[in-house]
This record gives structure tokens, sequence and C-alpha cells, in this order.
């Protein structure tokens, strides 16, 4: 069932992680994804591993839907290590396997592709554990708390952050509304599983064109609907769930500072080992 | 056609933490040629059972045959793969769906390609002439005027004529049982008794068994030959209108409406008059009157 899929994948228990300010979580991954581009040997990958984890056990997440979120972009975390493996040229690096009119694979190479895998593993899992602990709602109230600055050159940020709430907020319905189509065309004796890939996509059209049409008819009675109660975004208006910092959100920054320092200095002192 | 079902379950979203029983242990037997009603508060588990007479849910406990088709899960595993999807054509032929707001699934440019998408696939490379009789033959079944709607764009016309051309769309396989998902749903008072009608005189020529859902009890104790009713994924009672509307505190129960007819025949009972009625509109005023002319005397 095509349902069953997580979007916005929200997690819904009450955590420490939960309640934080979302501006502050969306602060700290930008602060985190910085920090593990920034990391140059393995040290500093054990301490960002470390602040990984000790999140997920304070936000109570099963951390099997944390690692299954690698799931998506598996193939092109493939694609970038061999890139990499093949790619990758360091002075001194000692060959070790000479691969014939590729490349060379040599210690430095696969330490390198090694890291870009991580790196990027280490994106989607810190980027998913956002996701799992904050409501979609909550998170483009925050985002655009944070774009404020935007307004002074006219940006139009509390419009943006809407269409986003507008959006994520119709995934679920739409996905229901494609089943039930769907289901009605089966019914008919549509069949979406033979053929090649033509006359999968030609089947695909009697499917398509209601949704198209529906979500058109939803867009407009939301829009008229909208209308009928004089909504605006203009600058007055205010909200019904106010953020603000609490203390946990300066303690949260603060470790997240202290682990940033951390690295910074494990690659001073320790050095890159690629 | 019968459709014969035995301890038929059903969980939607299986092994995950949000699975939940649809449908618990439901056997029921409908026999070709009854008008069957399905009735049961808003997820009772209405909708799921009448999916799995169409293969869009798949029989995950019990078994369900619809005629000669064993849809029991056992049956499609391996090699008998392809045979099975032969098998699901055959059975989504016989077996017309209309789902709730049916006219949602338009899709054409026209009513008449619309109308021939379900013949079209149905059926092995049909004539031009062979299609243009059965939507012919459909958009007349239905009360449409063939020459007048069949090049217009569906979403042209009105809700009524929408969900017309939406059911035709559906009698165009000709199928021998239809089951339909609240067909009334949003239809004024004359769209809903035209519907009706249509129902009965599809059951007196083309279609041999009609099971329709509705929540309106009115409806159902005028038109059904027999009544399951569904509550919380179970089967709670099936039986003849007049027997379940007997049965007031059942209903009341399972949070439905009785009849009026039932209605007022509670009322007269608590002020010590008594009759006897099917519920259905006709005889209930006999009753009534004559009720009415034997205190007369
Ligand atoms: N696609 C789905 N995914 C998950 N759960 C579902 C889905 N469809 C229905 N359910 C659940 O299954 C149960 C039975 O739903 P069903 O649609 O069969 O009820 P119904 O009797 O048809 O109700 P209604 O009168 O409102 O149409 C409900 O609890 C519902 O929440
Ligand atoms: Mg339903």
């Amino acid at each position: 069932m095509l349902s069953d899929v997580a979007f916005g994948q929200y997690y819904p228990v009450s955590s420490p992680v939960h309640r934080l300010d979302p501006r502050t979580k969306i602060v700290i991954l930008i602060a985190y994804i910085v920090m593990i581009f920034l990391i140059k040997n393995f040290v500093g990958f054990v301490l960002a591993g470390a602040f990984l984890l000790a999140t997920i056990i304070i936000a109570k997440v099963p951390i099997g839907s944390v690692i299954k979120s690698v799931k998506a972009i598996l193939f092109i975390i493939i694609i970038t290590f061999i890139i990499n493996l093949f790619l990758h040229k360091e002075e001194g690096a000692k060959v070790l396997f000479d691969v014939w009119l590729l490349n060379k694979i040599t210690d430095k190479s696969i330490k390198y592709a090694l890291f870009m895998a991580l790196r990027l593993s280490f994106l989607v899992f810190g980027s998913s554990l956002l996701t799992l602990t904050t409501t979609p709602v909550s998170l483009t109230d925050g985002i655009e708390s944070l774009l404020t600055p935007l307004k002074w050159i006219r940006f139009p940020v509390h419009e943006l952050a809407l269409i986003m709430s507008i959006a994520l907020r119709f995934i679920p319905t739409l996905m229901e509304e494609t089943d039930r189509i769907i289901s009605a065309q089966k019914a008919r004796g549509a069949d979406f599983e033979t053929g090649n890939f033509l006359k999968k996509a030609k089947a695909l059209l009697p499917v398509l064109i209601p949704l198209v049409i529906s979500a058109f008819r939803r867009a407009e009675e939301l829009g008229d609907a909208m209308d009928a109660r004089c909504y605006n975004g203009s600058k007055n208006r205010t909200k019904y769930k106010k953020l603000t910092f609490k203390f946990r959100d300066f303690i949260s920054v603060f470790i997240t500072a202290a682990v940033f320092t951390a690295v910074i200095f494990a690659n001073i002192y320790l050095g890159g080992i690629v | 056609m019968d459709i014969i079902c035995n301890g038929l379950g059903f969980q939607y979203s299986k092994k995950t933490e949000f699975a939940k029983y649809a449908l618990k242990d439901v056997s029921l037997t409908i026999k070709s040629g009854e008008f069957f009603g399905i009735i049961g508060h808003t997820g009772s588990g209405k909708s799921t059972f009448i999916r799995h007479l169409n293969a869009l849910c798949e029989v995950q406990e019990g078994s369900l045959s619809v005629g000669e088709i064993d849809l029991s899960p056992e049956k499609k595993k391996g090699k008998k793969k392809k045979e099975y999807k032969k098998r699901l054509k055959d059975l989504r032929k016989s077996v017309g769906m209309v789902f709730q707001y049916p006219e949602q699934q338009l899709f054409a440019e026209t009513v008449f390609e619309d109308v021939a998408f379900g013949y079209k696939n149905f059926n092995e490379k049909p004539s031009a002439e062979e299609v243009e009789a059965a939507v012919k033959g459909a958009l007349s079944l239905v009360g449409l005027d063939y020459n007048l709607v069949k090049d217009k764009s569906p979403f042209d016309l009105s809700g009524g004529q929408k969900r017309r051309v939406a059911i035709a769309g559906v009698l165009v396989a000709k199928p021998s049982i239809l089951v339909l998902d609240e067909p009334c749903a949003g239809l004024d008072p004359a769209g809903k008794t035209e519907l009706w009608a249509l129902l009965h005189h599809l059951h007196k020529t083309t279609v041999e068994t009609i099971i329709v859902v509705s929540h309106d009890m009115n409806d159902v104790a005028k038109h059904c030959t027999r009544v399951a009713m569904f509550s919380d994924g179970t089967l709670k009672r099936v039986a003849t209108p007049s027997e379940l509307f007997d049965d007031t505190i059942l209903i009341e129960e399972s949070g439905l409406e009785v009849p009026v007819t039932a209605f007022i025949k509670n009322e007269l009972l608590k002020n010590g008059l008594e009759i006897k009625t099917d519920y259905t509109d006709d005889n209930f005023v006999e009753q009534i009157v004559n009720l009415y002319k034997s205190r007369q005397v």
C-alpha cells in the first residue's frame, strides 16, 4: 500500500530532543553538517558518532528507523564510494591494486572513499533525526523564523513557509487519493504491471489525470476557504505557538559547540590521516 | 456466482506498529440473485470487505471465493502466479465495483472514451463496432442520451451526470455482480430515488447480484433482500431487513439509526399500539391504515 511509505516520518514520543526549539535543532543540524565535512581523521568520526548516538538515545527514537533512512540514498553513497576509490589522487600514496585502464587504488584513496561514504551517511542520519523528532509544522515554523532576516530584502518568507507546510500537510491526503484512484482503475481492468516502459507510463494516465484534477480542486477550495477567513500573511499576524528558547536550548547548543571544538582539536593535533 | 467467505481477516499496514484489524473472522455467503445490503458505523470495515471481492485487498486470513474463482492466498504463489493474474482479470470483469464518489475516477477526454476504457481492458482487441455497441448499451442503462453526451468532456457534466457516466464505465464490462460503496452519497433526493430505481432495473435485467453499502437505513429497509451488519471489523449479524430492524437495541448499540418506520413503530409500541411490519414504506402505511380502521370499528 502506498501509504505505508514513511514521509515526514515524525516519531511521536516525548523526549528532551522533541521538546527542543525547532530553530535550535536546525542550527545544530547545520553545525553538525559543517562539522562532518571538516573531519579529517577517524577520531573525529568517533566523536561525531558518539554525539549522534547520544542524541538518538536521548530522543528515544528506535535506532533502526535512523539507520533505515540511509536506504534512500544508498545508491548515491555507493557511487560516491566507487568514484572516490578510483579517482582520488594524492602524493605519496601506496598503490594497493593497479586496476588496468581505470586507475590505481591506493591506501589513501580507500580511506578517502570510506570517509566520503561515512560523511554522507552521517549527514542522512542527522537529518532524519531532525525529521523524526520535529513535526513538519514546527519545522516550517522554525525555518520561517530563521529566514526572517530575508524579509528585509522583501523575500516572501512567510508565504514560502506557508507553501511548505501546506505541501507537507497534503502529502498523506494525496497518497490516500492515489491509492483510491488506482483501486478504482484496477477495478475497471487497468493493468499497471505488464508491458514495456512506455506502456506502463501510458497506463498511469488514468491515475494521474484524476489526481491532478483533484489536486487543483483541493487547491482552489483551500484558497477559497482561506480567502473567506480573510487570511493574509501580513506583518501583524500572530502565532498560535510562539517559539521561545528555553534553558535546554542553550545547553544543547553548548554541547554541540563542545563537540565541534573537540573535532577541530582532533584535526589540529592528530592531523589528517587522509 | 455465489460469494463465500470463511474466517476472513485483514490488517492494514500489517507487520508495522500501526497494524490493526480492519476485518476479523468474517464468514458470510452471498447467493447469486440477492440484493444485498451492508451496513455499519464509520470505520467498521465495510469498504475493506468489499475491496476483497475485487482482489484489491489480498486475502490475509481465512478464505474467499467468488463463483469459481478462489482468492485464498496459497493460490497465487510460484507457478500459479500467471494463472492467478488471468483469474484476477476474470474476477474484475464479473465483479463490477463502484466506489464512493466514482466520478473522481473519470479521466478521458470524452465520455465515450471513459466508458470504453473498461471494455477495452477486459476484452481482447474489440472491434470499433463492438466498443460502440457496448458504450451505447451502458450509457442507455444509466439513462443518458448516447448522442448527446458521447463527445462531451466528462468534466463538463453535472455531478449527477458524472456519477452516471462513472457507473456506465463499470457496467460496460457487463458484470454479473455489482458492488456499490455508498452510491447515493452527495446526491439530492430525486437523484437518490433515480439511482435506486436504476439498481432495481439492473437487478431485474443484466446484473445478477447487487451488493450495496449504505448509511441510510430507510433505503436498506426498502430495497435490500438481506443485510449484513458490521461493527469494529466483525460481522455482527446477517438477516433480512425486517428481522434486523426488529432488533432495535442491536442497531442502536452499533451507533446506527433505525429506519423511520421502525422508529414510529417503537413509539407506537410505547403507547400501547402494536403493529407488525417489514419496515418498507408501503407495507408500513398499510399496517397503520389497518390499525386505524380496526380501532374505529
Ligand atoms: N488505507 C488504509 N490504511 C490504513 N488503515 C485503513 C485504510 N483504510 C481503512 N483503514 C482502517 O480500517 C478500518 C476500516 O475501514 P473501512 O474503510 O473499511 O471502514 P468503512 O466501514 O468503509 O467506513 P466508512 O463508513 O467511513 O466508509 C478503519 O479503522 C480505518 O481506519
Ligand atoms: Mg467506506
